[in-house]
Order: structure tokens, then sequence, then C-alpha cells
């Protein structure tokens, strides 16, 4: 689906005209995005300029990743820091600079700031100052990350609200950075997780993360995990499920996820087989022709893992909406939106338990915005989708404990076939009501969706990333 | 992955000569001799300087990097010509620069498996006669042409649609590319030399090292019996032809970048494109003193390694020399002797940075500890590339031979040697005294 006000932006003679005439038109930057598989350095000769709060306990991961993915680090003051960004730089042969602040004539791709030595209100003026100074070089369609501690895991109230303070900031910065397409999301990383950063850091600066604003997510070490993190092919040789695989945003991660090495079983309701099996066709993955809500599922999902050696991952992709306002709702909407949404997912889950997941393994679960803010017209959908999270809250520990990691996407406005049935003052309307004032594309979730199927998703357990370009409902 | 080596061996081939072609600038008193002429003519002086009969040979395998389309068996075509017998089989391998170790390693490979008991080995290029390539599209527009298709009017008008623009018909020019990135290998060893802090002074430093080692080693007579004369009309070429004994870091520092603007390699202190071949005996241990040669060396282990050659295309002898070293069982401070090919001087320097980095063993080699510095008195003792010349596959098997020989001129027990090459691939070898 394209969008008129992006193509026009894009168009630099009429973005001009526009500007010149002060014409009362949003120009939503168009985003720049990830193409195919993950490349082995995606931040090659890419500027990062990384700042931090003195006492920062995160330089040498932060270091050895930049390095690694190949960036041209600007180390901004953080002297203290510099042994560590040496040595990254010796092992990669990729040099950093140490300067007082991004000079003038250079346009960064990336902002990050090491706030995990913030434990006080004076503390956070180092986050102010840097941004403050630097932000103003951050090139479009750019990143903002910060890491952060978890505030509850504080010792004083000083520093739980200093670290707590820190999401405001950058929810705030998320706000005024989408008008040039750029995002800023928040880590927060828990006693212990600081080793697992270098996944999410990457993928979080790297161009998939396009349509992925305002978000604070906590990076711990709740997911038992030996293996590396792997960045190329992550899921090389991997049986990963899809469900509701045939089209949309389904189809589209199935293609990313097999873009990245895995086997797709490619699920889909018996009537839309042919479209599955098209899509299973050119991935190579395999068609699998089941409606979820029956009790064939079950064992139709059990007899493939046995198969084939387990499943690696599943993301939970199928959903239907069944829009009337309450009073109007029949109770075959309600039940049929509830059973597919919530119900099969559930009963799902339960079916392949431990026994056909494999070691490792991870869940994806699809809710949405509207489970989170409520939507006129959607108490069944929103109702299933927000209890997902329920599901999600519960489930995610007892998950990790096995090596499982269970997290969720909730995407917001994103343009696909059911979207633009919506009316077209409607749909406009929605599309701006967020920091990137446009909608997101399937391949947008599908993003998330592959990154929290991948090895180095053990970074994350019970997280919610909502995929809404900071959608200015249901903060 | 580490092989447990050394491992006993029932079998072990063992070095007993080499020789090579003196080394000549490409498109100089070479140029009429093709890649299968040189290669004749190291294998010829090999056999010679041996007395061995050809009908004691049981295989040749040779290594090449330009291969002439019309017969790419270059080491069936050199035995051919010479005239060995009809019936000593030979192939040719192809692993860019690597390719004469590449062709050495498979023939000791072969003969500790039992496969044969005296194998040629060796590698040769003739960059003088690389072939020119018409493009693709006027190749495909000339088929039915070629092929005796009937052409009308409007067929010739076809084909000559198809070959607008006019830069389609002209012959490409030949470079050292990559496929994969496009760049150009000095490109690439420029950005290396940029990324790890490489300067110009330390890669003329190296560069003029290089030659005056090649030149005393000339002067102390070392090639002499390395070195097969050739003949080419009437003239009889006995000696290297690229070694500058006069050169100076003075003279070196006025050369002009070549590959980028501001960039730090020069002629000087890169690797020139050169014509040569060389040629090494190997042999059981037990035929070898059947035959009554003395053995010189033999192999302790031997690696190859890939990296990424969008990264540092020229790096991975960092990887495989370590390897090398571990299959042996040895570390560095174990060695007497250490041989790395002289692509560029930047090259080396990275390569040697990163084997004497911690932060490179740690996140590169899975080794706490750095490999170790290398001691450059024990480096190149006989000069390098830079100074020899770099005939491609004749690289490997010059590296052999005079590692051979100096282990037991110089009275030492053990040499490392690594050869980076196109495609981001490293080779390294141990070699050992016998």
């Amino acid at each position: 689906m394209s969008d008129f006000l992006v193509d026009l932006g894009a168009n630099r003679r009429a973005r001009n005209v526009i500007k010149k005439l002060g014409l009362p038109v949003p120009l939503p930057e168009k985003l720049r995005r990830g193409e195919g598989p993950w490349p082995a350095r995606p931040l090659e000769d890419r500027e990062v300029a990384v700042g931090g709060a003195p006492a920062g306990e995160l330089h040498t991961v932060i270091a050895h990743t930049l390095a690694a993915t190949g960036a041209s680090t600007l180390l901004v003051g953080l002297e203290e820091a510099a042994s560590g960004f040496a040595e990254a730089a010796e092992a990669f042969a990729r040099p950093y600079r140490g300067v007082d602040r991004v000079p003038d004539d250079t346009q960064v791709h990336a902002l990050l700031f090491d706030a995990s030595g913030i434990a006080s209100v004076d503390d956070l003026k180092t986050l102010y100052g840097f941004f403050h100074r630097n932000i103003g070089r951050l090139a479009r369609s750019g990143r903002v990350v910060v890491l952060s501690r978890v505030p509850a895991e504080q010792r004083t109230p000083a520093a739980a609200c200093a670290q707590r303070a820190i999401e405001g900031f950058v929810r705030s910065l998320a706000k005024e950075l989408g008008a040039r397409g750029s995002t800023a999301n928040l880590l927060r990383v828990a006693d212990g997780g600081d080793s697992r950063i270098e996944a999410p850091l990457r993928w979080f600066l790297g161009p998939w993360s396009a349509f992925v604003t305002a978000q604070a997510l906590t990076v711990s070490r709740s997911v038992q995990w030996a293996v590396e993190a792997s960045f190329e092919r992550p899921l090389d040789q991997k049986n990963v499920l899809v469900t509701g695989a045939a089209r949309g945003i389904g189809a589209a991660t199935a293609r990313r996820i097999a873009d990245e090495g895995a086997r797709v079983f490619v699920l889909d309701r018996p009537e839309d087989a042919d479209a599955a099996a098209t899509l299973a066709r050119t991935i190579g993955g395999i068609p699998v022709a089941v409606d979820i809500t029956t009790p064939e599922a079950a064992t139709t999902l059990i007899s493939l893992a046995e198969e084939h050696g387990g499943f690696d991952a599943v993301v939970h992709n199928a959903g239907v909406t069944r829009d009337k306002t309450l009073k109007r709702m029949d109770e075959e909407r309600w039940d049929l939106t509830l059973d597919v949404n919530l119900g099969a997912v559930l009963r799902l889950i339960a079916a392949l338990g431990e026994g056909h997941m494999n070691e490792n393994a991870r869940i994806v679960l699809l809710s949405s915005v509207a489970g989170i803010a409520g939507n006129f017209g959607q108490t069944n959908y929103a109702a299933s989708k927000a209890g997902l999270l329920g599901l999600l809250e519960v489930a995610a520990p007892r998950l990790a404990a096995s090596g499982v990691a269970l997290n969720a996407v909730a995407p917001g406005f994103i343009e696909t076939r059911m979207t633009a049935a919506i009316p077209a003052a409607t749909r406009e309307g929605a599309r701006r009501l967020s920091a990137l004032s446009q909608g997101g594309q399937p391949v947008d979730v599908a993003e998330a969706i592959t990154f929290l199927c991948t090895p180095g998703a053990a970074a994350f357990s019970g997280q919610l990333m909502r995929v809404c370009g900071g959608a200015l409902i249901g903060a | 992955m580490p092989v447990a080596f050394p491992r006993p061996r029932a079998r072990r081939a063992v070095i007993v000569a080499g020789a090579r072609t003196p080394f000549q600038r490409a498109f100089t008193r070479f140029l009429k001799l093709d890649a299968v002429d040189l290669g004749a003519a190291a294998v010829r002086g090999l056999l010679d300087q041996t007395g061995l009969p050809g009908s004691e040979v049981d295989s040749i395998v040779w290594g090449g990097v330009i291969l002439p389309s019309g017969a790419p068996n270059v080491g069936r075509e050199l035995g051919l010509d010479i005239g060995l017998p009809r019936t000593l089989e030979a192939m040719t391998v192809s692993r860019a620069c690597a390719s004469g170790l590449q062709a050495v390693t498979l023939a000791a490979a072969a003969i500790e498996r039992g496969e044969a008991d005296v194998v040629i080995a060796g590698g040769g290029d003739s960059t003088s006669n690389a072939e020119v390539k018409m493009g693709q599209r006027f190749v495909h527009a000339m088929a039915p042409m070629a092929l005796g298709k009937k052409m009308g009017a409007k067929d010739w008008l076809g084909v000559a649609a198809q070959l607008a623009p006019i830069k389609e018909i002209l012959p490409q020019k030949p470079e050292i590319a990559e496929r994969s990135t496009g760049q150009l290998m000095g490109e690439a060893a420029e950005e290396m030399a940029e990324r790890n802090g490489i300067t110009r002074e330390a890669q003329d430093e190296l560069a003029r090292d290089s030659h005056h080692k090649a030149a005393a080693a000339r002067e102390a007579g070392v090639f002499d019996d390395e070195i097969v004369p050739v003949t080419v009309g009437d003239e009889v070429i006995r000696h290297d032809g690229m070694i500058r004994p006069d050169t100076s870091l003075e003279k070196l520092a006025k050369l002009r970048p070549v590959f980028k603007k501001g960039g730090t390699l020069s002629a000087g202190n890169s690797s020139a494109l050169t014509d040569g071949a060389g040629a090494v005996l190997l042999m059981s241990d037990r035929k070898a003193r059947a035959l009554g040669f003395t053995p010189l060396a033999c192999f302790r282990s031997w690696a190859y390694a890939g990296v990424d050659p969008a990264d540092q295309l020229l790096i991975a002898p960092a990887i495989a020399m370590p390897r090398a070293l571990d299959r042996a069982g040895m570390e560095l401070s174990d060695i007497d002797l250490v041989d790395m090919h002289e692509a560029f001087a930047a090259q080396v320097l990275s390569v040697t940075k990163a084997l004497d980095s911690d932060a490179w063993a740690r996140e590169r080699l899975g080794r706490e500890k750095s490999v170790g510095a290398v001691d450059f008195s024990r480096f190149n003792i006989a000069g390098g590339s830079l100074a020899l010349g770099h005939p491609f596959a004749a690289t490997g098997a010059r590296m052999v031979t005079t590692m051979a020989r100096a282990l037991h001129r110089e009275d030492k027990q053990t040499a490392l040697l690594g050869i980076c090459a196109a495609g981001g691939l490293g080779a390294a070898a141990v070699l050992e005294r016998v």
C-alpha cells in the first residue's frame, strides 16, 4: 500500500514548495529499511557517537558490538572507556575517534548513550548534555539508543527515580525525532544481563527497527541459554512455525524468517491453502493447511514436530477481526475472535508443550496496540489481544527456566489489506497519529518477529515490543 | 577443528629439491613465454638439476591463477611439452595466490596417503599473457554469427542494437578485482593500512628490507642452485629482474600513492605483476633414500583459512598461521624462520600486528594470549615478493624451496610460511628440517 504523503515527501522539489508555502501538510520521512538477510556488518562504515554517564558499566560490550558491526565509532568524552574501545578497535581493525562532541561537519547514523552509571537527579544532566549538544548531528532515519538499568533493581530511591526518569526522556525524544524518520529506544539492562546486550543493540541500531520507536525493553538473563548468538543466518537449519502465514504480516514474516536460513512451516486455514502452498514453494518451506481452532490442529502440529525434529520457534500470528460496537455485536463475532486470537493460541502452546519445542526455542505472540489502548468497535479483538499479554506475563518466566524465550509484538497501524479497507478519512488520521507520521509496512513487524525468533533474543523474556512508529495512543 | 598433530605417520613426504625460473617484471623479458612455457622451464630445470629420470615421477600437481583458457590443465601440458612420459598423470589447481602452496601440500598429502612416491608440484603464472576478455554482451550477441547461423539484415541490426553503447565491444581491461565486492586488491590493502594504522614509513621500511635482503641473498649465491637459467631468443636469463639493491627510504618515499589519493600504498611497497614459475620435488621418505636423495624438509602441518572478503581481504594468514602452529603443536616462539608472501607491505604488517594482538587472539582465534610478535631478524631472510616479484602461483613453490634449503644452510629446525590470497583466503604451513 502506498502512502501519498511519504511519496510526496521523498520528492525534494515538492517538499521545498510545501515548506516555502507553509502549507500545513505533514511530510513523513521515507524510512530506510533493511533488505534481505542480516549482513555480517550491518553498520559498516556508519558513524556512531557513543556517550555515557561516568561510572557506566557497559563500555566493553558497547565497544565490542560497534566494532563487530563495522561501525566507525566516535567516543564523545568518556575517556575512562578508551581502553575498552582501543581493544575492540584492534580486534576488528575499526579504529575509534575520541572527540569532545560530534564535529559540525559530521552526521552520525546513531547516538548511543550508556546511562547505567546514572544514580541521582544530578547525574541526569549528563544525559541531557550529551543529547542537547549532539542531537543536531543525527542523520535522517537515524537511531538513538539509551542503555539504562532497571529502576526497580536500584538500591536507593534517588537511583530508582533517576533511572525511571530516563524512560520519560527517551519516549519524548522519540516524538521529537519522528519527523526526520529517526527513532529512539531504551534498553533497560537488568542485573546480569550485560553480556546479552549485543543482539538487541545490533537490532535497534540497524535498519530493521525502522518502525519501532519510543519503546523501553528489559534485557535480562532470565532465559537459560548457553549457546553463542549468531548474526549471520541466525536461523540456519531451524524449524519455525508461522500461523496465519498465507498473507499480510504472516507472509512477510515467513519470508524474512526463511531469509535467515529457517525451514518455515507456512500454516493457514484450508481456505487459504493455495496461497500458503505458493508461498511455501517460493521460500522452500512446508505448507500446513489446518484451522487452528479445530481439534486436528494440535495433532497435525505434533506429528509435524515428530517428523521434522521439533520446532525451534513458533510465531502465533493467525488472527481475525470481527468489528462491531458492543451493542450490535452478535455472539458469533465474539466467540470466533476470542477463539482464534486467544483460545487457540493457549491450546497450541499447551499441546506443543516442552516435548515438541527444541532447546532454546522461541515463541512470539502477536498482540496489538488495540489490545493495549482499546479501540472503538473492537471490544472482542482488544479483549483477545490484551488476553495474550496476560499469558505473556505468567508464562514467560516459567518458559525462561527451560530456555524458551516468550515475547510479544504489538503492531500499530500497518499498511495491509485489512487497514486498506478502513474508510479513507479514518485511515489517514490513524496513519498520522504516530511519531513517524506514517503507517508501518508488514515487513516492519516481520523484522521484529524475526529478531525475536533468533538465538540472540535470549536477551528478552516476557517483553512486549510495539511496532507502531511511536503511536500516540496507548503508550 | 584443530586436527591433532603431529600424528604418527606411516609414510612421510619429504622435500628433496626445488627450482624456479628467474622472476621477471610482466611485459618484459618473458613476454613471449606463456604459463606452460614458464612451468616447463622450471620443471625441466628441476629434473636436470636432480638428474631424476622422468619415468620415476608418479604425478604432477601444478598451480595456476591466470589459466590459459585453451589449456587450463597447465600441469599436463608442460609435462607433454618437455617430453615426460605421456602416461604421467597431471592436474592443475587454483587457490589464487596460495595455488603454489596448495599444489605442494596436495602432493605431500598424496604421498602420505600412499597414492604416489614421487611428485613434482609447483606453479607459475604469466601475467603478461593474461587473456583480454570481450564483454559478455558482445560474446552473446555475436554467438549466432560465430556458430554459423545465416544472418539477414534484420539480424545484423539486432546484433548492432545489442552492442550499444560502444564500450560493449571494447576489450575489457584486466584487473585484480574481487568478484564479490568489485574492490581492487590494492584498494583493499589500502583500506587495511588505514584501519590497522600502518604508516607509509613502516611499509617503505619493509619494502627496503625486502630488497636489501634479496640482494644480499643473491650476492651470497643463495639463489644460484634454485634458479634455472631460461633462454629467450639469444638471451640467457639467470637472475631475478626486479631486485633493487640500492633502494632506500628516500627513494621509496618519492613514489606516488597508486590506489588512493593521499593513500600510503605505492609501487614500491606493493608487489608487482610478474612472470615466472617454480617447482618442488617431493618424495616419500623411503623412496628418497632409495634413490639416493637427501631429504631437506617435511611438512609438520599446514592450514588454510577464509575471512569475509568485504572486511579485511588479506588478513586470513593471521588465522591460518596460528591454525598451522596449533596443528603442529607449536608456538610462534618455537619457530626459527618466518617466511611470508609480501603482496603488499601493508598487508604483511596488518597480519603481523594481528598476530601480536591479544584482542585479535581472543576475538578471532579463541586464544587467551596473542600468537606473538614476529621477530623481523628471522623474517623473509632471503627477501620476499616485494623484491623478488610475485608470479602468483609460483610464490608458494618459491617459499617452500627457499625455506627448505635455508633450514639446512642456516642449521635451523623449523620455518613458518604464510600466504594471503584473493577471495579473503589465507594459507600457512610449518616446515621442519629432516
